[in-house]
Parts: structure tokens; C-alpha cells; sequence
């Protein structure tokens, strides 16, 4: 593997991305304020791209969208047409926890008896450039605790990190894949004028084996999770504190709709004259319509259970079955929930109180 | 009076309730382990009141909690301010909760740092059974530092063609969590048209279109009870201007109707679900 | 607990993507095949069975005992059944109706068309059971999916000892399968069938399947119970079976969930960590009681 670095400007940086846009659908965070989004680029966008920030939708929408077309069916013969999924995409600005939402995606999708073949196929087509945290995005990023590296991200195809004069990213070449976007931004260095700026082999800011001093100090909120969170969430499973957890809960999908690591979904139908279409969207277990059967049967009638199986979910069952906990720290939800319930209260409580 | 002895009050009643059996709990906020976040706090002993806090992140209007429990054993106290005030009237007239299992603490308020305050025109509650302390100078209409329909005003400024963009771009951002619809109180369906997906009154995919589905039919569901508490906005993770809607409704009627506010007393009809004889009918 | 199940999926353990594979129905787990209906019976007032071949003339997929279809009407969506039988070249399918896309497949007639995919889930051990005596506990249509277990031990009869099969509705209309409770199966094996209440056009047994149950007394050496029916029913006969000495390891049921993927990725059937469309739907007593209490 080409362990080469590449230093670019923060004043090159829209040259760098421009590089890539004939080889790639190239996504990064856009926009300002309540618009930042992880958007399509094109020429006309470079400018808007933003990388103080952390969209408040992650980019797993980019992997599993929010609403996709799984088949459509001709309604007389109801034969079934398979949408092709086969665009080069590269993803700009991924934050080392939203990559390890990734990580836990992969495991839902990919293991356990079946691969789901769209998601298989847009990851295949991915490439992910990493960025860095140098600084929390959000003030309620708890990412140390749960066992990430804002300063790394090892699964991405490159990893860009602020250098120390915060005047421009090292760029870290870490997979195949990766060294295909090194290839583009070697072409550039040739036949461009901002050659000069990017300078290979510079020393990054960071590399491996010499963190820098600031881990470990990033996040401001510090969780302690026991390592067996597990076991006793689920010794603890009929505990009344569960009601008590829930009984702020408004009920809506904002926790899920933000969170990098939710992946449930629903599937239904569009029935139109001339094409049915069968689509998947995202789903959110604190909705009443997700576990109630056809007859009205709901083995979760309420939002103590709801919540109870959404925490558990995160910090039991899918470490049960995956070997994961499927909570990064991202924050998000305990920055945007509109009735400020907080995961890591439940992950404290979990430790400490049983 | 500062928000450290106002809180003490409102522990001090509510210990005093607690102690005494006269309610089951008393609705008020907590803290949370953030320093600007509040949250719901429902306190059932006298130990759990000495939890209650008050202060200007206390920005999340209660009332809506109280369809959680419309069967009481025994009363429920709440902490009211106008905002929970009028949604109680409102949820009164609704037929979804009763005034008399409720035990209403009235708290004359100064704003929050919520956005919605600055246009808030009933600071001081409008019922209640006693007040933990005096009511605003200036009285429940307060000078608000933004007009009324602030943000429907801004949307009437614009272009047909604006307006489109607008909307269409509102629509576009919308995650349809129902983040609105759960904290909103006078959203009090059993269940809502959205959760009906088999009867095919709304799409579940994500689309720009069954988005606005979703955003007008509720407005228009809940337009003319809206009692302009703003929980829709303070609740959406996304930023998005929904008053805009239900303030057009608002104005709109004003312009038909005359004067038009929800909320001030537990009789009042909403105008588009009532009806009388000599009503126009020059569309027909 | 993974398994292969058919249908051109491997398992894959590794935590990287698979390898791209061209895009097509066949290679894509969620798209149904197109099945013909080639036969409708009228079991009850509400459950009809449907037998199903592929329009390509071929057995859409040959499942084991207990195993699960996911199928589908164009214009109103898919729905989890238990498949009930099989042939050469078809499955079947009794369903019930109770909502939207049930009360649609009710109207359909032999040689409409209807999607199907499958098989799902895991099935009743068949080898482990082989030398039992089985006692098969059924209540309503709750019979449909310990019958798929029923024909395959019948036809290795000779691998089984004694079986019973203890039955019941809430009247003799209600009563599924008919030919097989009064004329195929007497012969074969012991027959209990009761009926809620009394009836003039009924002169069986008369009282609930978990007292019936109390009343035949079956021995528990050697044998394991297969139960499936109302939640109601299945809670009582566990008091019961217990009461009789049968261990929870003896005990197996099969459950339903509301579930949309049928391949362990959608998330809403979970009980804990298990998934009832791939880890279930046949779970032991013992093993339920490992998991959470939310069925």
C-alpha cells in the first residue's frame, strides 16, 4: 500500500473536489445553518461546500436513502423491473463516527444469512473520504466514550485531517480505493496550477502510533460505558425506570432520522395505472404503526416499550448479535431530540444503577 | 424575581401538593445534563420536586403531555404559563382532557430562549388555579418583539412563483418525523390520517410531495385551533418555518372573521368547524 | 444461527461488502417470483387455501416444515404466511382474513396471479424429533403450520413413534383441514378434535383445547409438544403441558410478527437480539424464555 500523503489548501480544496467530479457523483456537506446537507456537487455548488460542521442527516442516506425504489411491476403481467444501481459515488467530508455508522450498516445488510443487494451495490460503488474531527462538531458528541477516534478512521478510502495551522487537510491514502482519488489529485499536481500547494510526502498532522496530544480530550460530554452494557441492560429489562425514561418521549422519528446507525425499514407500495412501484424507506421503531400486526396485535403498545426496544436495540441486542454497539457518540439525537431525552443517561444508568 | 427563587416556589408548591395527596405528580421540567436543555419532569414525591427546575431553557410547552394520561386517578398538577394555558383551554374544548383532573400552576413568564417567544402575545396564563407568583406588569399581552404573523407575513411578501420556490423547498427539507405533530397539543388525533398507511391516505415514502401531503393536511387539520405556541417549530430537528402555515390560517380567518385568537377561554368554537345559517356561501 | 436459505444467498461472514453482482430479480432476496393460483379450498368461513405453482410451471421452492412466504398482490402489498403443504410442483398457503391484502387474496380465483418469495425463517427439526412421539396442540388456523410438520412425519412415518394430533376451533365451521381431521389422518394417527361450544350439527368433544389437553393426559416420556394457535390458548396449554412434565426443551411453538423484509434486515420482528423471520419461527419453550418478554 502507498503510505503517501498529500497536503492540500483549504484554498485548493474546491480544485481538488472539481478533479473528482468526472469520475464520481461527488457528495460533501453543503449549505449553512439548518441547510447543511450532506448535496450532490457540481460545478455551481463548489463554493457552498462546509466543512465546519456536521449535517444533521448523516450520510448513510447516501448508502440506504431515505426512500428508494426496490422493484416496480407491470400491473398486467406483474412482471418485476430491477432499478440499476451502478454509479461511481464518492462521499466528501465523512465524520470517523458517521464511518463507523457505516460500519454498523455494512453489518446489518451484509452478514447474517443474506446480503441486501442494493445496499451490497452502493457500497461497492462508495468511496468515502474521511474528515477528521479536530474539533466536536456538535457539543453533545460523546464519540470517545464509545469507543471511537475522532482523529481516525480506519475503513475510509482516505482520510483528510486538518493540519496544525488549520490552513489545510493532510490527505492519507488508505485503500485501493483511496489511491484511485490519489491518482486523480497526482494528475492535477502535474498539469495545474496549484501544483505548488500540494505537496507529497509533507508530514500529516497526525500519523499512526503518534496521536496527538489533544485525544482523548476532544468531547466535552464523557460517558462511562461498562464493557458488559449488554448483559445488564437486559438483566435490568423490567425495570420500572423504563417508564420513567420514556415519559418525556414525544413519540416522533427524530432520534432515528438523524441517527447514522438506525437502519430499519419499511417496505410498501406505490400503486399507480401504468407501473407499481415497491419501494423501501426508512422506518422509526417509536412510531405506533411499525410492530402492529394485521388483527391490531402490538407486542409494543406503548412508548415505554418502544423506547425500551430503540435503546436496547442500540446497546444490547445488536451488540448480541453483530459484536457492535450500534451507538457511535454522533450526538445527534440528543442535540435534536425535541423533548431532550439523552442516550447517554440510559447508557449511565445502565452502568451504574443495576 | 430571579429564576433561583422562582424555581424554589415551584418546588415548594409542588413538594407541598406532593406531600399532601392532592395530585398524582406535577408536570414541570427537570435538568438535564446539559446546562441550556430542560426536559419534561414529572415529579411524584416530595424528593422529586426538590428536582423542578425553572429557567429560560425551559422551552418546551407541557400541555402536550397531558393526552399521555386524559384518566387520571388523581389530578395532575401542571406548571402553566400562557402558552400551556391556552393549549389547555383548547384541549378542553376538544374533549381531550378535563379541567377538573387538572390543577393548573399558573407561572407568569418572561420568554424563553425559544424563537416563538419573541412573538408570544399571552406571557401570563389564562387559566389556571392559583399563580406562583405576580402576574407581568405589562400585562398577558406583553409587547412582542415580532408582529403576529410574522412568518406568514414574510411568505405573503413574496411572489407567486417565490412562494412556490418556498414551499417546495420547505417540502424538499421536511424528514416527516412528526417531531410537529407529537409536541403540537392541539394535534390530538387517536390516530393520525399519516399512520393509517393501509387505508392509502398518505404515502410513507419519502417524497417532496407526499411531504407537503402530510404538512398542509395537518395544517389545515389544526389551523384554526392553533393556540400559536410555536412547539411545532421548536420541535422540528430540521429548522423548518411550519407556523408559516397555520399563521396564514390564522390571518385569514382574522380577515373574514374579525378578531381570532384559541385558546383564551375553554368555549371558544374554532371557525372553520362551526357553521351557522347565514354563512356566505357566494362560492357555491 | 445463520442459514442458507436457498433463494441463490450465501452467507456471508465478512464485514466487507460483497462482491457486485449483476442486477437482476434473481439475485435481489426482496423481489417475489410470479406464482399461478392453482387451486382454492374453503376451509372455514374465513380461511381459504391456496395452492400455488410458478407461471414457469416449475415449484416456486421447496420448503421445509415451517417455513414462511412472503406473498404479495401487486396492487395492495406482501404479507408473512406459514406454508402449510407442498407438492411435486406447488406449495400451499391457508390464510385468514383479517386485513387489507387477506380480504384481496379471498377474492381471488384459480389462475390469478400473485407474487411470492421464499422460503423464510427456520423450520421444525425434523431430524432432532425422529424416534419422538409428537403431540401436535392446535387451535384455529393456528393449524396451518403445525400441518406442514404433520404431512412430513407422516410421510416418514417410520422415523416417528406415536403421534397425536389434539385440535380445536371455536365451532365445527371454524374447524381447518376437514379431510385431513376426519378422513386422512384417523388412521394414522390419534385424532382430538374439540370444538368452544355445543353444537347439534357437532357430537365430538366439547370444551377448550388447553382442558381437553388436561383431560387426554398425554404421557411426556419421550415426546415433544408442537403448539400454535391463539396467544390466549398457547399460554394456558404451556400451564397445562408443564403440569404434565414436559420439559421446555419438549415444548416448541411457532410465532408470527409483524415483518416486512423477511430477511432479518427491516428490524420490526425482533424479540431481543432474534429475528422471528430468520432466527424463528420455530423456537423451543426454552429458548423463548431466554428472550425478552414482548411477543
Amino acid at each position: 500500500m502507498d503510505n503517501k500523503t498529500i497536503t492540500i489548501t483549504k484554498d485548493d480544496l474546491a480544485t481538488a473536489i472539481r478533479a473528482l467530479l468526472p469520475a464520481y457523483n461527488v457528495y460533501a456537506p453543503a449549505g449553512e445553518g439548518e441547510r447543511l446537507a450532506f448535496a450532490a456537487l457540481d460545478e455551481s455548488r463548489l463554493g457552498a461546500i462546509n466543512l465546519t460542521g456536521s449535517p444533521v442527516i448523516p450520510p448513510k442516506e447516501l448508502l440506504f436513502p431515505r426512500s428508494e425504489s426496490l422493484y416496480t411491476l407491470d400491473p398486467e403481467t406483474g412482471a418485476a423491473t430491477v432499478p440499476e444501481i451502478a454509479e461511481s459515488t464518492l462521499i466528501f467530508g465523512v465524520r470517523p463516527c458517521d464511518l463507523r455508522g457505516i460500519e454498523n450498516l455494512d453489518a446489518a445488510f451484509l452478514e447474517k444469512g443474506y446480503v441486501d443487494s442494493n445496499y451490497a451495490k452502493r457500497r461497492e460503488n462508495t468511496t468515502i473520504i474521511a474528515l477528521a474531527c479536530v474539533t466536536s462538531p456538535y457539543e453533545t458528541c460523546f464519540c470517545e466514550s464509545m469507543g471511537g477516534d475522532p482523529l481516525a478512521a480506519k475503513g475510509a478510502d482516505v482520510l483528510l485531517t486538518e493540519t496544525k495551522a488549520g490552513d489545510a487537510f493532510t490527505a492519507a491514502f488508505q485503500t485501493p480505493k483511496g489511491l484511485q482519488v490519489k491518482l486523480l489529485w497526482d494528475s492535477l499536481a502535474m498539469d495545474c496550477g496549484s501544483a505548488p500547494a500540494m505537496t507529497e510526502g509533507s508530514k500529516p498532522a497526525m500519523t499512526e502510533g503518534s496521536k496527538p496530544a489533544m485525544t482523548g480530550q476532544h468531547n466535552t460530554l464523557r460517558v462511562t460505558k461498562p464493557d458488559d452494557l449488554p448483559q445488564r441492560l437486559m438483566a435490568a429489562f423490567d425495570d420500572p425506570h423504563w417508564a420513567v425514561l420514556s415519559e418525556a418521549c414525544l413519540g416522533c422519528g427524530t432520534c432515528s432520522y438523524v441517527c447514522p446507525t438506525c437502519y430499519c425499514f419499511d417496505i410498501d407500495r406505490e400503486s399507480g395505472a401504468k407501473e407499481i412501484t415497491e419501494y423501501r424507506c426508512w422506518d422509526c421503531c417509536m412510531f405506533s404503526d411499525y410492530s402492529r400486526m394485521a388483527g391490531g396485535h402490538n407486542p409494543r403498545p406503548t412508548k415505554k416499550e418502544r423506547l425500551r426496544n430503540r435503546y436496547l436495540h442500540k446497546l444490547a441486542y445488536f451488540d448480541e448479535r453483530y459484536g457492535m454497539t450500534l451507538c457511535v457518540g454522533c450526538g445527534r439525537c440528543i442535540a435534536k431530540c425535541p423533548a431532550s431525552l439523552d442516550i447517554t443517561e440510559v447508557i449511565e444508568w445502565g452502568g451504574g444503577a443495576l | 424575581m430571579n429564576y433561583t427563587e422562582k424555581t424554589k416556589l415551584i418546588q415548594t408548591r409542588a413538594a407541598a401538593l406532593l406531600e399532601a395527596g392532592e395530585v398524582s405528580y406535577v408536570l414541570g421540567w427537570g435538568a438535564t445534563r446539559f446546562a441550556d436543555k430542560t426536559r419534561a419532569r414529572f415529579a411524584r414525591s416530595p424528593e422529586e420536586a426538590a428536582t423542578l427546575v425553572y429557567n429560560e431553557h425551559c422551552t418546551q410547552s407541557l400541555a402536550k403531555y397531558l393526552v399521555d394520561d386524559r384518566w387520571p386517578e388523581t389530578r395532575i398538577a401542571i406548571l402553566a404559563r400562557g402558552c400551556e394555558s391556552r393549549a389547555i383551554n383548547r384541549m378542553i374544548r376538544d374533549n381531550q382532557i378535563r379541567r377538573e383532573n387538572l390543577l393548573i400552576l399558573g407561572l407568569p413568564c418572561e420568554g424563553t430562549d425559544a424563537e416563538r417567544c419573541r412573538s408570544c402575545r399571552a406571557h401570563d396564563p389564562v387559566v389556571y388555579d392559583e399563580l406562583l407568583w405576580e402576574p407581568n406588569s405589562t400585562g398577558a399581552a406583553a409587547a412582542a418583539e415580532l408582529s403576529r404573523y410574522y412568518r406568514a407575513d414574510a411568505v405573503d411578501a413574496l411572489s407567486a412563483a417565490e412562494k412556490k420556490a418556498y414551499w417546495d423547498d420547505v417540502y424538499a427539507r421536511c424528514i416527516r418525523c412528526y417531531a410537529c405533530r407529537n409536541a403540537c397539543p392541539v394535534c390530538s388525533c387517536r390516530e393520525c390520517f399519516v399512520d393509517m398507511h393501509r387505508t392509502g391516505f398518505q404515502g410513507k415514502r419519502h417524497s417532496a410531495t407526499d411531504n407537503q401531503t402530510f404538512g398542509v393536511t395537518r395544517a389545515f387539520h389544526v389551523g384554526d385551533r392553533c393556540i400559536e405556541c410555536g412547539e411545532c417549530e421548536r420541535a422540528c430537528p430540521m429548522g423548518l418555518p411550519i407556523l408559516a402555515q397555520t399563521q396564514k390560517i390564522l390571518k385569514e380567518i382574522e380577515a373574514l372573521a374579525g378578531d381570532y385568537e384559541q385558546g383564551l377561554d375553554a368555549a371558544q368554537d374554532n371557525y372553520l368547524g362551526a357553521f351557522d345559517l347565514d354563512d356566505k356561501d357566494d362560492f357555491m | 444461527m445463520t442459514k442458507n436459505n436457498g433463494n441463490g444467498n450465501a452467507i456471508n461472514s465478512s464485514r466487507t461488502p460483497a462482491v457486485a453482482h449483476d442486477c437482476s430479480c434473481e439475485s435481489n432476496p426482496l423481489v417475489p417470483t410470479l406464482c399461478e393460483i392453482i387451486g382454492i379450498t374453503e376451509e372455514t368461513g374465513d380461511v381459504k387455501t391456496f395452492r400455488l405453482r410458478g407461471t414457469d410451471g416449475q415449484k416456486p421452492f421447496s420448503p421445509m416444515p415451517g417455513q414462511l412466504a412472503m406473498i404479495s398482490l401487486p396492487r395492495t402489498g406482501e404479507a408473512m404466511f406459514s406454508i402449510t403443504s407442498q407438492g411435486e410442483d406447488w406449495i400451499e398457503s391457508s390464510i385468514k382474513r383479517v386485513g387489507e391484502l387477506t380480504e384481496d387474496l379471498h377474492d381471488l380465483e384459480v389462475g390469478d396471479i400473485l407474487g411470492v418469495r421464499g422460503p423464510y425463517g427456520n423450520h421444525f427439526p425434523v431430524e432432532e424429533l425422529k424416534g419422538k412421539n409428537l403431540l401436535f396442540v392446535g387451535g384455529g388456523i393456528g393449524l396451518a403450520p403445525i400441518r406442514s410438520l404433520i404431512l412430513y412425519v407422516l410421510d416418514h412415518r417410520e422415523d416417528y413413534l406415536r403421534l397425536d394430533v389434539l385440535y380445536g376451533s371455536r365451532s365445527f365451521q371454524d374447524l381447518v383441514f376437514k379431510a385431513d381431521l376426519f378422513e386422512n389422518w384417523p388412521g394414522l394417527c390419534g385424532t382430538h378434535i374439540t370444538v368452544d361450544a355445543e353444537e347439534s350439527c357437532w357430537d365430538g368433544h366439547v370444551g377448550f383445547v388447553p382442558n381437553y389437553l388436561e383431560e387426554k393426559a398425554f404421557s411426556p416420556d419421550n415426546c415433544v409438544a408442537v403448539i400454535c394457535g391463539p396467544p390466549i390458548m398457547i399460554k394456558f396449554c404451556l400451564d397445562k403441558l408443564a403440569a404434565m412434565g414436559f420439559s421446555k426443551e419438549n415444548i416448541i411453538t411457532t410465532l408470527e410478527m409483524r415483518m416486512k423484509c423477511g430477511i432479518g434486515k427491516c428490524g420490526r420482528c425482533n424479540i431481543g437480539s432474534k429475528y422471528v423471520c430468520l432466527d424463528g419461527p420455530v423456537f423451543t419453550l426454552a429458548e423463548l424464555d431466554e428472550l425478552p418478554d414482548e411477543k
